[in-house]
């Protein structure tokens, strides 16, 4: 009797209890005062891989150091051309060995201390002078010798030879007065995620790894005050809960979405889709001629693929607009050059040079080039020997649009009398068995810079694989391209520090390529974006019009946006517990509530029967 | 030895055994520990062998598509003793072992146990809460669909649990974010769509916990409701096999009322093989649920996994399969104790 009675009482405290939860929880759930400029929140599909400059690879992590940090330099929103930025002027010694940077005066860090050139000169020095620092970095300071503050507002960086990217050194400054204190060796562990101090247009103030960041704006900053309060990034581990966030209105701008997606998402009430010129291409590669920067023929490459009438056939093999529409669902643009074109100033548009599908006139080249077909239909070289048969094409296992390309080629190229052979394989080995020279075609992709100058290294006749002891190692090189007259025009162009004149040889190392023929670009990148147009208005393309929204060369975007008064924007979904979740608390407490009762209930009557079993 | 008639014998033997040893321990449990040591070893010279099966190259992948000389990359590979020939790093990596020293991931650049003691609480908190659940819910499904074979309990349990088993896991969840994250028609959309708490909420307060149970419902339920059929089964056909032995019908000649039979006799019998069902499913709590952490965006060890096995980040994957081997390990060795005390049998 008396167990029974201790039960319900139990049950009641705990009914108590859980009727009282909604009630203590108003109190802190009310929202979280919606402050004006509101919160804009963006779901991203990948974390920061870290906050520290040194350490981090993934574009989320450049985006994110964006916003802690300023370079020397900026990319301007119209073209991307250099701009000021920490630096407000800057100028080349006329005997081309020094560059003087004249810093914005009356900087300060986000925890109050000045900013001057003497942190932009410790930042390069340790870069310059370091070797973990040299990983991210390296390539920006190769040419530079020393770097100096000759006053708080005046840098000094001299180069070895003329050097055409000092305008985009890519390199975020840091306080000297936090980094002097973390030692080369500590140069790597030190994680940077706790309030970390910037001059960038926000800080971060909190980093849960793998859920979110939020940086608040910086109310100082050299170029305005950003409208928005804070910006949150919200990391997602599938594409379709990030959409669903996005309809809900748990976040206002989704980035990175697949063609299917963002189609399904075109027309969307409240949701504007945005698919922004990329920096990125698709293409697929010839075997040119493998072998070692020293010249000594490697792998199994069909000689064909070396013979550049054989290739140039090819280019009109593949129908890149089909391409387009049946592979990259419409979002994307016709490939042509290695520069994309949102770099307008030194992309080379061919115009109508280009290679317009038509087998007809394919097989015609073929023939003419002497590739006969055998009784099978199969073409062999022009001795009759090494029919086209089985011809390895190489497809990557990560990549979607890569899988699905491989049979449009591989149907295009067997009306030439070319039988491929599709293999989808690990990007890594892909690397290793492009590195050994064992393939003929394949599909893969670049993603390009600013500064032309990585871009087209791949190409030079130093990026074929090198020799060490028995084993090939694998350089940037995927084609094995190698002309003595490119060559040349790469080493003229990487001492040419007139833009325009840089420009007019990078366009002609283009045009070399084009016609040559080592890679045939099937499409451009786009960029996919959608945002809640109906709660924030002043987003900003970059390039103008048609560039992406966020992951530019800059903070466009995150300075600009402002929520629309009376939309709800940056309002209670963001900061804490809102309505939704009391309904919900409300809800799973009278679920347990109800579960608990009826397990009570039941106890009872089993107790009770216990109870009159024993009697 | 095996064979039925001989069984109360070899009972009989180990109890002899058992008092001329000291109390509590014996051959038994000394043998299970050993040979859990033993895998344990195993699986660690193994670990290591198999990751370096990989392809690829850390150094070259943690430096793609950026304007790096090759001498860079080659102190990269230096720093992580990827130059040393595969026994001198082998000789490291036990040497690690021995001091507890599980080295630093080449991707996050922080040490091992760190990143694994950051991702470890998202995992423990998601699994183990929703195998509790599963199995407190199985195991009551189970016992009321086994007892009643056959009646209206029984085909609607067996039924709803072996559908949801049948779903996948990521469509199960899908389609709960869709009706109580987003919310269709009468489905009111009250629970956030991913992640395990909300920017700008204390994570210690009472706020904060709450936040913390409010993105974990949805998750919770759906690894819940995925396994369930598991326990319920399991357990539903170990008391059918009860059902018809003699015990039970003494225990009713002895008047005893049928929950009592059920509760008193059937039930601790029949969760013998239920024993080693949870316990192995409890080794694999550590290992995340990799598909449930990606649809609600739970940065725990399952997608740490992936993203590790994409560099490869060699110690990092050490470190990760050494907590799950261990996991499993440590639930077996559990499991094999507590059957050798409910069992006595299995000790001889």
């Amino acid at each position: 009797m008396s167990r029974i009675t201790v039960r319900r009482a139990a049950a009641t405290v705990l009914a108590g209890a859980l009727a009282l939860v909604p009630i203590t929880l108003a109190a802190p759930a009310s929202p979280a005062a919606a402050e004006e400029g509101g919160t804009f929140t963006v779901g991203l599909l990948q974390d920061a891989d870290s906050l520290n400059p040194f350490v981090g690879t993934v574009l989320e992590a450049y985006e994110m150091w964006g916003l802690m940090y300023d370079q020397l330099t900026g990319y301007a929103q119209e073209d991307l051309s250099a701009k000021p930025s920490l630096a407000e002027s800057w100028e080349e010694s006329p005997d081309q060995t020094t560059w003087t940077y004249q810093i914005r005066s009356g900087l300060s860090w986000s925890d109050g201390k000045p900013l001057t050139a003497e942190d932009a000169a410790y930042t390069f020095d340790r870069i310059i002078n370091g070797t973990d620092e040299q990983t991210n970095y390296g390539g920006y300071v190769a040419n530079i010798t020393a770097a100096e503050a000759t006053d708080d507002t005046t840098l000094v960086l001299t180069v070895s030879q003329p050097t055409p990217i000092m305008t985009r050194l890519a390199v975020p400054i840091l306080p000297k007065h936090i980094w002097e204190d973390i030692p080369a060796e500590e140069t790597l562990t030190f994680p940077n995620d706790d309030q970390p101090v910037g001059s960038g247009p926000f800080a971060l103030v909190e980093y849960e790894p793998g859920q979110f960041l939020r940086f608040k704006a910086n109310q100082d900053y050299w170029a305005g005050a950003p409208k928005v309060d804070e910006v949150v990034f919200r990391i997602f581990g599938n594409e379709d809960t990030m959409v669903q966030a996005l309809r809900k209105g748990e976040i206002d701008f989704a980035e990175g979405l697949s063609a299917n997606t963002f189609a399904s998402l075109e027309g969307a009430e409240g949701i504007t889709t945005v698919n922004g010129a990329s920096t990125g291409y698709n293409q697929v590669g010839f075997n040119t001629g493998a072998a070692t920067v020293d010249g000594e023929a490697i792998g199994d490459g069909h000689p064909a693929f070396a013979d550049v009438r054989f290739r140039q056939a090819l280019a009109h093999a593949i129908d890149r607009q089909t391409i387009l529409d049946k592979v990259f669902g419409g979002f994307a643009a016709l490939g042509t050059t290695i520069i994309p074109p949102i770099y307008a100033n030194t992309h080379l548009d061919p115009g109508d040079q280009t290679w317009p599908f038509d087998l007809a006139k394919a097989n015609q080249l073929l023939d003419a080039a002497g590739y006969p077909r055998g009784a099978d239909g199969i073409r062999t070289l022009p001795d009759g020997t090494k029919p086209l048969k089985g011809v390895r094409y190489f497809a990557r296992s990560e990549s979607p649009t890569s899988q699905q390309t491989a049979p449009f080629i591989k149907g295009w190229f067997a009306e030439l009398g070319i039988e491929l052979e599709v293999s989808v394989i690990d990007p890594n080995q892909l690397t290793e068995v492009i590195g050994n020279g064992e393939y003929d075609v394949f599909d893969w992709g670049w993603g390009v810079e600013p500064d032309p100058d990585y871009m087209l290294s791949v190409f030079t006749c130093d990026q074929r694989s090198t020799r060490d002891g028995d084993a090939l190692v694998a350089g940037l090189s995927d084609s094995f391209f190698c002309s003595e007259e490119y060559d040349a025009l790469y080493a003229e162009q990487g001492q040419t520090t007139d833009a325009d004149e840089r420009d007019a040889i990078v366009r002609k190392m283009q045009e070399i390529l084009y016609n040559d023929a080592p890679y045939v670009l099937t499409v451009y990148d786009q960029q996919l974006e959608a945002y809640r147009s109906d709660r924030w208005t002043n987003v900003q393309p970059q390039p103008i019009p048609d560039g992406p929204l966020i992951f530019q060369f800059g903070t466009y975007t995150y300075r600009n946006v402002e929520p629309i008064a009376g939309s709800g924007a940056g309002g209670t979904d963001d900061g804490g517990l809102s309505t939704g979740a009391l309904i919900a608390i409300a809800a799973g407490a009278v679920l347990v509530l109800a579960g608990g009762g009826y397990l009570v209930a039941r106890s009872r009557r089993q107790g009770t029967s216990g109870a009159d079993d024993r009697e | 030895m095996p064979g039925l008639p001989d069984a109360p014998v070899a009972v009989d033997e180990a109890a002899v055994r058992g008092r001329r040893r000291f109390p509590g321990t014996d051959s038994y449990v000394l043998r299970r520990v050993l040979a859990s040591v033993g895998t344990l070893a195993f699986v660690l010279v193994f670990n290591f062998f198999l990751f370096r099966i990989l392809p690829g190259d850390p150094a070259k992948n943690l430096t793609r598509n950026r304007q790096i000389p090759q001498e860079q990359v080659d102190a990269l590979r230096e720093s992580f003793g990827l130059d040393q020939p595969l026994a001198g790093q082998f000789l490291a990596y036990l040497r690690n072992l021995v001091t507890g020293e599980l080295g630093i991931s080449y991707k996050f650049r922080q040490p091992v146990f760190e990143v694994i003691a950051d991702r470890i609480w998202p995992t423990l908190l998601l699994v183990g809460t929703g195998t509790l659940i599963a199995t407190v819910v199985g195991l009551r499904l189970g016992i009321r669909s086994g007892w009643n074979r056959g009646g209206r309990f029984d085909k609607v349990t067996t039924g709803t649990t072996l559908t949801l088993y049948s779903m996948p896991e990521f469509w199960l969840g899908l389609m709960l974010l869709a009706l109580f994250s987003v919310g269709v028609g009468v489905f009111p959309g009250i629970f956030p769509t991913g992640g395990l708490r909300s920017p700008g909420v204390e994570p210690g307060s009472l706020e904060g916990v709450l936040d913390l149970l409010w993105h974990l419902a949805l998750p919770v339920a759906t690894l819940a409701l995925a396994y369930l059929a598991e326990y319920t089964l399991v357990m539903r056909s170990s008391l059918i096999d009860e059902i018809g032995e003699d015990y039970l019908t003494t225990a009713r000649a002895k008047g005893l009322p049928d929950a009592e039979v059920r509760r008193r006799h059937a039930v601790p019998n029949a969760l013998l093989p239920t024993t080693t069902l949870i316990a192995l499913n409890l080794g694999f709590v550590v290992s995340g649920a990799i598909t449930i952490e990606t649809v609600f965006s739970i940065p725990g060890l399952g997608l740490l996994t992936y993203e590790a096995l994409r560099v490869p980040d060699f110690p990092l994957l050490q470190g990760l399969f050494l907590v799950f081997s261990v996991g499993v390990i440590a639930a077996n060795l559990a499991a094999d104790l507590i059957y050798g005390r409910l069992d006595p049998r299995v000790r001889g």
